[in-house]
This record gives C-alpha cells, structure tokens and sequence, in this order.
C-alpha cells in the first residue's frame, strides 16, 4: 500500500462484523448461506479487489455493501453509523455502485443516463425531480471525465460495451460518490477497454481520494490496480492482504483447486498469474 | 481462466455496433482519464416548460379530437352544429332541450367520447408503467393478463351479484381492482422469477394467465342465466356503449387519481428500468415504489375494465409510438402517453361507431386488429436486439 497519510486519517467507509447472508428461506439461507461470517474493515482511499471463484459471495458481499441485500447476522457499518439508520437516499449519495452488466430495453440517451446518478440529490416532495443546473454541471463533469459527452445525445441501446460502460461509471460518479463499488467492471470488455476501464479506476482513487471496491475475476488486473486483495473462497474469506500476500501459489491453488504459476511482471513486479500447459 | 483476456465475451462485442476508437484516443497520454474527448458544456435535459409545452400542445389536440369525433356517428352533425350545441351547455332550456340532435350529442356523445378518452388514456399510462417496472417493452394490461384478472374479479361480481353498490355507487371496480392486483402479482413474479427479465417468459406467462382466467370467466358464464350472459359477452369484447354522465363522472375520479400516482413516480420510474438492484443503488425505495405503482395500476386497469371491457394493445402502441417521438424519459412518456392514448381511442371508437353504422363494432376488435400486427412486428423486431 503506497503511503497517504492524510487518506489513512479518514474514517472507514465500511466496516462488516460477522455478517452472514443466505440467499432463499431462512432454512436454507441458514443452512447454505453465501457469505458466512465475514468481518472487513475497507479503509478510506484505497482500492480492494475481491477475488474468488464462481459463487464464492463476491458480488453479495458487494451488494451487501450497497444494501441492496440485506444480511441475516452481523453488523455492517457505513461511515462509523449502522447501515440501517440512513435511507436509500442518504446511502446512495456517499456509495455508488456499478453493476456487473447493464442492460437497457428503452431508448434512452447518454445523458439521461448519467443524470439518472442525480436522483438520490434530488428533492422530490414537489414536482417531478426535475435536474436543477448544478445537476446538469456534475453530470457534465461526470461525463467528461470519462470521455463521453460527446455521445451525450446517442441512444444508450446504440453504443458499443467500452462506452456503454463508461456513461454507467460516469452516471455513478454523478452520484458526487466517496465510495465506489464495482462488479467484475472489466468484464465483457476487450483488452483495450479494459485497461482503459482500470486506469480510469485508478485515477479516480489517486487525484479524488474515491474508495474503490472492486470484484473481479481477472487476478492480473486486480495485481496490477489493486492496493489491498481479498480472496473469497466458499463464502468465507480465504486470505486477505496485499497482491504480494494474496496472488501467491499456495493461497490460489488452495482456492481455486487447479496448479498456477506466479511469476513478477517485467515492469511493476507485482505478482502475475499464468495456467501450466 | 486467470489470463487477461479470457472474460472478454466475444458475442456481446460482436452485437454491440461497431464505433471504432477515435484515433485520438491512442494519441492521449497513457495514464489520463479517456484523453482527448471533446469537453462539453451543456448537458440536454427535461424542463418544466418542455413538459407543460408537450402536455398542453398534445391537450389541445385531444380538445380538438373531441369536438371532431362528436360529429360522426349514425347521425352525421355538421361541425358549425356541434360548436353551436356545445355552447349551450349541457343543461339547456325550453325547446332545445328537447331537439334531437341536441339529446343525441349530450345525452349519448359526449359522455361516449369522454369516455374513450378517459379509458384509452388510462390504457396508455398504465402500459408505459408497466413496461418500465418489467422493463419489457412488450408489456400491455391486455397482453400480459391484468385485465383478464380484471374481468375475472368484475365477472365474479356480476354473476354473484355480491354487494353491488355502496351508497349508491357501483362497487364493481373495487372487485375489478382485486382481480388486477392479483392477476399484476403473479405475472411481477414470473418475470422476476428467472432473474434476468426475459421478454419470452413474461408473454408466455400473460398467454397462460390470460387463458386461465378466460376459462374461469367462460366456466362462471355458463352458470348465469342467458340474459346476464349475453350481456357479459358483449361487455367482454370491450365497448364503450351506453354510459351516463354520472357514471363518467364516477370513473373520471378514480382514473384521475391513478393516472396521479403514475405520474408521480416517473422520476422512479426511469430508474426501475435499470433493474431493481441498480435502482435501489441509486437512492430508490423500491419496494415503496413498486406497492405503489402496483396499486395505482390495478386502481386504473380494474376501473376501466368494469366500465368498459377487455380493449387490448392501446398500452402497447402508443407509448412506443410515443417514445419515438419524445423519447423514454418516463417523466414526459407518461403523459404523452395518456393524452396520445385518449387521442387513439377516441378516433378507434369513431371508426367502430361509423364504419358499419348502424351496426356498431366492439371497439375492442378495432383496437386488436389494429394493435395485433403492430405488436408482431415489434415481437419480431426485437429478436437479439435485447439481451434476454
């Protein structure tokens, strides 16, 4: 982790205690649950990876985060206060969540889309959320940049999956975020796209201080972006620490049950993942 | 399955539409932010006064298709007549209270073409509501089975002739209403059930629900007695025949206040069709959202099935005829959408009160013959132009 004392000062966005989720009835969710017993501190200003198989709670961990899902057991704390005593609104203007795919049936444009991120500002007892111009400002600001404004007008059905992708992380930047949550950001994109998406990402974390939690399935990428690596295996956390720590031979076969090889990448030295022939 | 590449799937990228990369992008620095866009400073959005311009503009056409509707009929009325009649109000005096043309047009058009507006307005609202909260654009009350619930509740009513006034006033919406709400609970359930929302399983679903409840209403018909069933055919194939002022005025109330509710929730609205994870991530109290669309959308499908029957796929015209036009900002859609709606029925019940006059045809064949091809096309259209 690089140092930043002024950023390592600021108080823990979230902090989860023992929590416990299940998907289904309350038998089954007891008896299966997909997250069991995870306690995490994600400490403001730094990006974590979530790393771990298919269905090991990567994306419930995150949605748990968002309060999108709601866990049986254990404590989640947002800003040092209970994730119940703020509304979805209250969350929604420090959290900002991307998600894994967004699909969108209804022709709407680019910059409808992004200013979708200024509902949770708005003030909605009168009238029908109309976009005041300092909304038009953020949005605008949003979307420059992640270099979109100049699609503003296209239909959000018409673009390709890299800008698609981009108006969505720009809609949740207009949410003026401290945290960002992103599911497998990276995913459905080509190599190009991706390592856009990922510098963006990492931007956004060095010059705006934003905390960044992201799942991903790609332990290269995550290596190479991430300060701190967390591996789920089974629901449970697997090892937690930095990539050096976690992308390791032992940690990855344990979890992921095939043979890796580690190597260092030629120019960062962070650790890289390659399957033997 | 670690390599860098391997989750990059080939054949979302290859449905998307080619937009090659700007050759400036790989000019920009390495490390910035997407380098080189175009910095912009103005950002379109919705005003108030677009709003009221759109709603007043496409008002003052319903007016205008009004008065041009109460002309036609079995008896054709010159439109300097109709003006002339109208201006004397519905409770003229003296010898004009007893012309014919002055009976036919207050007593029997006026509140007939009300009515159509009312109902197809009420339609159109409810299927643009609709299509956002199970983000289907195929979505309508009439193809998806809500107003069959409808007509199952209000049929049960009718033959039971349970408690079928309170004060004086028609309960039959209220058992409509139950008959929507759960016939929207079901059909919420199958299209949530897989997930992702499939197009596909929501018809199919609707298919199947429609033809349960059909059966249920052909099984409770042969119990009634052949004069009430007679008549529940007729009221099935969807018409606008026969009503007073006093019932309009009835269901004027209770479709005022759904159509209200809808258009209240269209900020919500617009979020819902992002689907309800990435909604309630954006601030939305999804489930408050979603009882209250709920009610407001069986409120206004039961009201307008008990008074008028089964008329199908004005919800599914004309808000995608509307979204052509303004665009799927739900704020606007919603009551363009019931304005256009209105517009729509008034001139389907005018054909159907004209074309065979003076045999009249259930305007609800009008609306099926006319909305049936369009919703094959669309049907048809929307194959992988969705993800399912």
């Amino acid at each position: 982790m690089s140092e930043r004392p002024e950023t390592l000062k600021r108080q823990p966005p979230f902090v989860m205690d023992a929590v416990t989720f299940g998907f289904g009835r309350k038998e089954t969710a007891a008896q299966a649950p997909a997250l069991k017993n995870v306690s995490l501190t994600i400490a403001a200003g730094e990006v974590l990876g979530i790393l771990g198989p298919n269905g090991s709670g990567k994306s419930t961990l995150l949605k748990i985060l968002m309060r999108i899902l709601i866990p049986q057991r254990g404590k989640v704390e947002l800003f040092g206060q209970p994730h119940a005593v703020f509304s979805q609104s209250e969350i929604s203007r420090r959290v900002a969540f991307v998600p894994q795919e967004t699909q969108q049936a209804f022709p709407f444009t680019i910059n409808e889309m992004v200013l979708m991120g200024r509902y949770p500002h708005h003030n909605r007892t009168w009238g029908l959320g109309w976009e005041s111009s300092q909304d038009c400002a953020v949005a605008m600001q949003a979307m420059n940049d992640l270099g979109v404004s100049h699609l503003g007008a296209r239909l959000i059905t018409n673009v390709s999956g890299g800008e698609r992708q981009r108006a969505v992380i720009a809609r949740a930047l207009a949410q003026e975020p401290e945290v960002l949550l992103l599911d497998e950001p990276t995913a459905f994109l080509d190599l190009h796209h991706q390592l856009e998406i990922a510098r963006i990402i990492r931007r956004l974390n060095r010059e705006r201080g934003l905390t960044v939690v992201l799942v991903s399935h790609d332990l290269n990428l995550a290596s190479q972006y991430c300060d701190r690596l967390l591996l789920l295996r089974e629901g449970e956390i697997a090892t937690m620490g930095s990539p050096a720590e976690v992308i390791a031979v032992e940690s990855l076969e344990r979890v992921y049950g095939c043979s890796v090889l580690v190597d260092r990448h030629p120019q960062s030295g962070m650790p890289r993942v390659t399957l033997p022939v | 399955m670690a390599s860098v590449t391997s989750q990059s799937g080939e054949s979302h990228a290859g449905g998307t539409s080619a937009v090659p990369a700007p050759a400036f992008l790989s000019r920009s620095a390495p490390d910035s932010f997407v380098g080189g866009s175009r910095p912009s400073q103005a950002v379109a959005t919705l005003s108030p006064i677009k709003w009221l311009g759109v709603s007043g503009g496409l008002g003052t056409l319903a007016l205008l298709t009004f008065v041009a509707c109460l002309g036609f009929g079995t008896e054709t009325i010159s439109f300097p007549k109709v003006a002339a009649l109208l201006a004397q109000g519905p409770f003229a005096e003296g010898a004009m209270q007893n012309a014919p043309h002055y009976i036919i047009l207050w007593q029997v058009r006026v509140p007939r073409v009300l009515l159509a507006f009312m109902v197809g307005g009420s339609l159109a609202a409810v299927g643009a509501s609709l299509q956002a909260l199970l983000r289907n654009p195929l979505a309508d009350p009439y193809v998806i089975g809500i107003s069959s619930g409808a007509a199952l509740g209000a049929a049960v009513a009718v033959l039971f002739g349970i408690g079928l006034s309170i004060l004086g006033l028609s309960v039959l919406p209220v058992y409509a209403f139950l008959g929507a709400l759960l016939a929207l609970l079901i059909v919420y359930r199958i299209a949530v059930s897989y997930g992702s929302f499939s197009i596909h399983t929501l018809l199919l679903g609707g298919v199947v629900l429609n033809a349960i409840f059909s059966a249920l209403i052909l099984f409770l018909t042969t119990l009634a007695d052949p004069y009430k069933a007679s008549g529940m055919y007729a009221w099935l194939m969807g018409s606008l025949t026969g009503p007073d002022f006093p019932t309009v005025l009835v269901l004027a109330v209770y479709l005022l206040m759904g159509v209200a509710v809808l258009v209240s929730q269209t900020s919500s609205l617009n979020l819902l069709t992002l689907g309800e994870e990435a909604a309630r991530s954006l601030g939305v109290e999804v489930e408050r959202v979603k009882r209250v669309l709920f009610a407001a959308a069986a409120l206004l499908t039961g009201s307008v099935v008990a008074f008028s029957g089964l008329i199908g796929f004005v919800g599914l015209i004309v808000p995608h005829a509307v979204r052509l036009v303004f665009g799927a900002d739900h704020r606007l859609l919603l009551i363009a959408s019931g304005m256009a709606g209105g517009i729509f029925l008034m001139l389907a019940d005018t054909v159907a009160r004209t074309l065979l006059s003076p045999t009249e045809i259930p305007v609800g064949v009008i609306t099926a013959l006319v909305g049936g091809p369009v919703f094959l096309y669309l049907l048809v259209r929307q194959r992988g132009r969705i993800v399912a």
